[in-house]
């Protein structure tokens, strides 16, 4: 239902419980003025209220009723028992019609004559108002139920509501959370206490419970997006005007619920987008003809819950972002070099609009450009968690994504440690956490500046004890820390090196007082299990402190790929748990990196099986081990280095090096065998099988054609997926084509039975005989054979 | 007039707290340092499960010497919707206040000048009315 049609007949309820006292107080003595004022106002609201609905039955009733009152007060009547009455009888109405109007009902029409007729003074007909009532209304009901016999069962669905003063949900709230620490507390002395059966069962049940009632009293917390939509049009309506432009609004998902306080934090972000929107976006009417377009531009409003976050777009049809003005303009402000913006994409030029000291505008009007710019939204959003984007497209329009988390008050964050102090680092930031000692990991130095170079790339490093005052940069171990990679919205890369990495944890988040808030280190405050506070970390206001973010140069810088001949023999590996739980290993180069989605972004049908990353869609694998879990998925995209490809896992575990041999499985074709890892037996997942079988789309386009040997179990089980992977079709025993190339084991002796043009032998043994030959496990080798053939054939 | 006054002892002189603003007297027990902030903030503490920030009343009045106390006593304040424990050196019991806080010509020495309210007389002689929304800004707020 409409959130203002609530409000209406909460209001109207609220004065009908008010009016009844009055209403039965003033049958006892119809010339009491003061209850016939009460009365009048009650009629008289409703009248006006009505006004914005279309109620016109609701309408004449009211009025009917108001004129007959206010003759009264005007001493112009004298009121009597009959005018008692037939105005009891129109406010039984129109109770009766509230209760429609909120079980979305409809009024039907007329049926109120005899009651306004009953007003004139001096009628004849007397209207008894509870019987006439009563009779009415099981009259409607039996005409409805012979009509539709379900036609009633909506009125009994009506919700209750109340209304409540949003202190006391506060005060609720902070209660609930008072009761959280009290249970974790008694969790930790029953832990202590060691196992008490007839304790435990009971207090499980509480914790349940609890959380149950934290969840109920998050969601009153919640308010409908609408609340915020219905104030833009007006908004809209004078911006507009003020400009000499026409524009329409279109709100999408006005449903979606929100925390009270993120409402509020949005407002002004949203303000500011629709001034900009309505001021450099759309254009004057008379452009807007010129180019094609209709008078009246559009402003449109989409919002969507997409699991914890709600995404909001704002679009415009207007002249969208001229990337040339803007090029042009940070240029003329020096924030940027020419040759620096020749470099850009395009997209990195439209982000030119958050950088502080843009703006489109030729002229400041009074409505923007006031010195308050995108880069205040930006960091505005950024500060409750959520970030931006724009779209733009030169004539067509602008849009701006807005990602909020659902509430203000809760965020996923990582628990680090540095000093003897924990800390919480917002989790939208946490791009990747490395170890400092790994050996994938080299530091070197620039200056004052500590770089990392990880996975090609040369990033800056920060150390949070630095950060924090405690050591100097100098001193600081960094081999000994734990390295977080953040990536800013901006798309700075920093790493933030910590002692420890504790857990991932929802925590909630107080304010600060201003003086801790003066030092733009910390974004707030939360309590530990044990009621401990711990601060939680302001990353954006720190990387911009430390120069760190809204400057391209700062962008990571690739490194040129360092010839690998040095590197150890050790392969390194990423642990992790299949949906079965199992653990098993894959190797590091085939991971690009780790995602988690939502179980909606997955699509598994018969043997298809699909997820949705960021708008694209990819090829799902290692579903088919176990169930997958209920809310959120971690994925390990894989790459080949042309296709890639997403593999469900329970969780990340850890990197590891392989130093031990890989010992092959016959029984399972999808591992490339078994290794040690730690002392325990660690299947390693075979990348060519994972390829090979969920294989995209994408194909070479001539495909060349391999013989194995026919009779070896090991030839079929685990050359072939290798071949195929390779890119190769096994030619089948009854291919009569010469094939391309023909794979024999050594050790048989045996030769392709019909003619290839290449041949390729294996050997068992991993020395080298001598004889050209590739031992059957040097899978390098044997790739790089399969690559040769294959390019030397294309070419 | 005859307003009541939370009694305590700050950096060793008579000083008082309006006892309207204050939410309770606790015992600060642990205090979790925030690193980055001036030295008057000594840190969070948690009250059931609200965090309050503890302030040394005796560094915030800009005092080099920090709050000596035995039981580190607190009051509890909120001030725009913070909750803010002020260490003192001893707190004492509620008293009345004699008279309006008037000021006195020389001033009360640079620091008190600032974060306080004036002198008024009580029953234990005459005392400094602390201003609470001047001590927990800090004694650098107003160079900013």
């Amino acid at each position: 239902m409409d959130e203002l049609l609530a409000d209406f007949v909460a209001e109207t309820r609220e004065m009908l419980e008010q009016s009844g006292s009055e209403l039965v107080a003033w049958e006892a003595d119809p010339s009491d003025k003061a209850r016939i004022d009460t009365i009048f106002r009650f009629v008289h609201t409703v009248k006006g209220n009505c006004g914005f609905f279309d109620f016109p039955r609701l309408e004449k009733l009211s009025h009917a009723a108001e004129d007959a009152l206010a003759e009264c007060r005007a001493g112009r009547r004298e009121p009597d028992s009959a005018l008692v009455t037939a105005v009891l009888a129109i406010i039984d109405r129109i109770s009766e019609m509230t209760d429609s109007i909120e079980a979305g009902e409809d009024l039907g029409e007329g049926g109120d004559e005899d009651l306004i007729a009953a007003l004139e003074p001096g009628a004849e007909v007397e209207v008894q108002s509870d019987l006439e009532v009563t009779a009415e209304e099981v009259a409607q009901v039996e005409k409805a139920e012979t009509d539709n016999p379900s036609a009633k069962a909506p009125r009994q669905g009506v919700q209750r509501s109340i209304r409540l003063p949003v202190d006391l949900l506060d005060e609720v709230m902070k209660g609930v959370s008072d009761m959280v620490l009290a249970r974790n507390d008694l969790a930790r002395r029953l832990r202590e206490a060691g196992e008490q059966p007839t304790i435990d069962g009971p207090f499980e049940r509480l914790s349940a419970i609890l959380a149950d009632v934290r969840t109920s009293i998050t969601r009153m917390r919640m308010q409908r997006l609408e609340h915020l939509f219905s104030s833009l049009p007006r908004l809209v309506r004078d911006l507009s005007t003020e400009l000499g432009k026409q524009v329409m609004v279109d709100f999408e998902g006005g449903e979606v619920e929100l925390d009270r306080e993120m409402i509020e934090m949005v407002r002004d972000p949203l303000t500011h987008i629709i001034r900009n929107a309505i001021d450099h976006g759309i254009e004057s009417p008379a452009t807007r003809l010129k180019n094609d377009k209709r008078e009246i531009g559009m402003l449109k409003f989409a919002a969507r819950q997409s699991g914890n976050q709600i995404s909001l777009v704002i679009t415009d049809d207007g002249g969208g972002i001229n990337l040339d003005k803007l090029t042009a303009k940070a240029l003329a402000n020096g924030l940027y070099s020419k040759s620096e913006l020749d470099k850009m994409s395009d997209k990195q030029k439209q982000d030119l609009i958050f950088e502080p000291g843009l703006s489109t505008a030729e002229a400041v009007s009074s409505v923007s450009g006031r010195g308050v710019g995108m880069d205040v939204v930006r960091s505005n959003i950024e500060r409750v968690g959520g970030s931006i984007e724009v779209t733009s497209k030169l004539g067509e329009g602008t849009s701006f994504h807005l990602q909020l988390p659902l509430t203000l008050s809760i965020i996923a964050a990582l628990t680090v440690g540095s000093g003897d102090q924990r800390y919480a680092i917002p989790r939208s930031y946490v791009e990747e956490i490395v170890f400092g000692n790994s050996s994938h990991v080299d530091f070197a130095q620039a200056g004052d500046r500590r770089l990392m170079t990880f996975r090609d790339q040369r990033v800056p490093c920060l150390a949070l004890s630095e950060i924090l005052g405690g050591e100097a940069g100098a001193d600081c171990k960094w081999e000994d820390k734990t390295l977080i990679l953040v990536r800013l919205a901006s798309d700075d890369v920093f790493a933030l090196a910590v002692d420890r990495v504790f857990d991932h944890e929802d925590v909630v988040v107080k304010p600060i007082a201003p003086a801790i808030m003066d030092t733009r280190l910390y974004a707030g405050t939360t309590l530990l299990d044990d009621g401990r506070p711990m601060m939680l970390i302001d990353l954006p206001s720190i990387a911009q402190m430390r120069g760190m973010s809204g400057n391209v140069r700062a962008k990571a810088a690739d490194v040129e790929k360092k010839d690998n001949a040095d590197r150890t023999k050790a392969v390194p590996v990423m642990l992790f748990a299949g949906l079965d739980g199992r653990h098993r290993a894959v190797r590091l180069e085939l991971v690009r990196r780790i995602d988690t989605i939502s179980r909606d972004a997955i699509d598994i049908e018969g043997e298809r099986a699909q997820a949705v990353i960021d708008g694209e869609i990819m090829t799902l694998a290692g579903h088919d081990v176990g169930p997958l879990p209920e809310e959120r998925v971690r994925l390990l995209r894989l790459s080949d280095g042309e296709q890639e490809l997403v593999y469900a896992v329970k969780e990340v575990l850890d990197a590891a090096d392989i130093t031990d041999d890989v010992v092959p499985s016959e029984a399972d074709k999808a591992i490339e065998g078994v290794t040690l890892i730690g002392g325990n037996p660690i299947p390693l997942l075979d990348g060519h099988a994972v390829f090979s079988r969920y294989r995209a789309s994408k194909k070479l386009e001539h495909t060349l054609t391999c013989r194995i040997p026919e009779g070896s179990e090991w030839a079929r089980t685990i050359l072939e997926p290798l071949v195929q992977a390779a890119g190769y079709r096994i030619a089948r025993e009854d291919d009569e084509v010469e094939a391309d190339l023909a794979i024999a084991l050594a050790e048989e002796g045996e030769t392709p039975a019909s003619g290839a043009r290449e041949t390729i032998r294996l050997r068992p043994e991993p020395e080298d005989a001598g004889d050209d030959t590739i031992y059957r496990y040097d899978r390098d080798g044997l790739l790089a054979a399969l690559k040769r053939i294959r390019t030397g054939r294309a070419a | 007039m005859n307003e009541l006054l939370l009694m305590c002892t700050i950096a060793g002189r008579r000083a008082a707290i309006p006892a309207i603003e204050v939410q309770s007297v606790i015992e600060v027990e642990n205090i979790t340092p925030i690193p980055g902030t001036p030295d008057f903030i000594l840190g969070l503490t948690a009250l059931r499960s609200q965090a309050l920030t503890v302030i040394d009343c005796s560094l915030a009045l800009g005092l080099d010497t920090a709050c000596e106390s035995a039981d580190r006593r607190a009051a509890v304040v909120e001030i725009e919707g913070h909750l803010y424990a002020l260490l003192v050196d001893e707190a004492h019991d509620v008293g009345e206040a004699n008279s309006d806080p008037v000021a006195v010509p020389g001033g009360f020495g640079e620091g008190w000048q600032r974060a306080s309210k004036g002198m008024v007389e009580t029953d234990g002689g005459p005392t400094l009315l602390v201003d609470i929304d001047q001590l927990v800004s800090g004694p650098l707020r107003e160079a900013a």
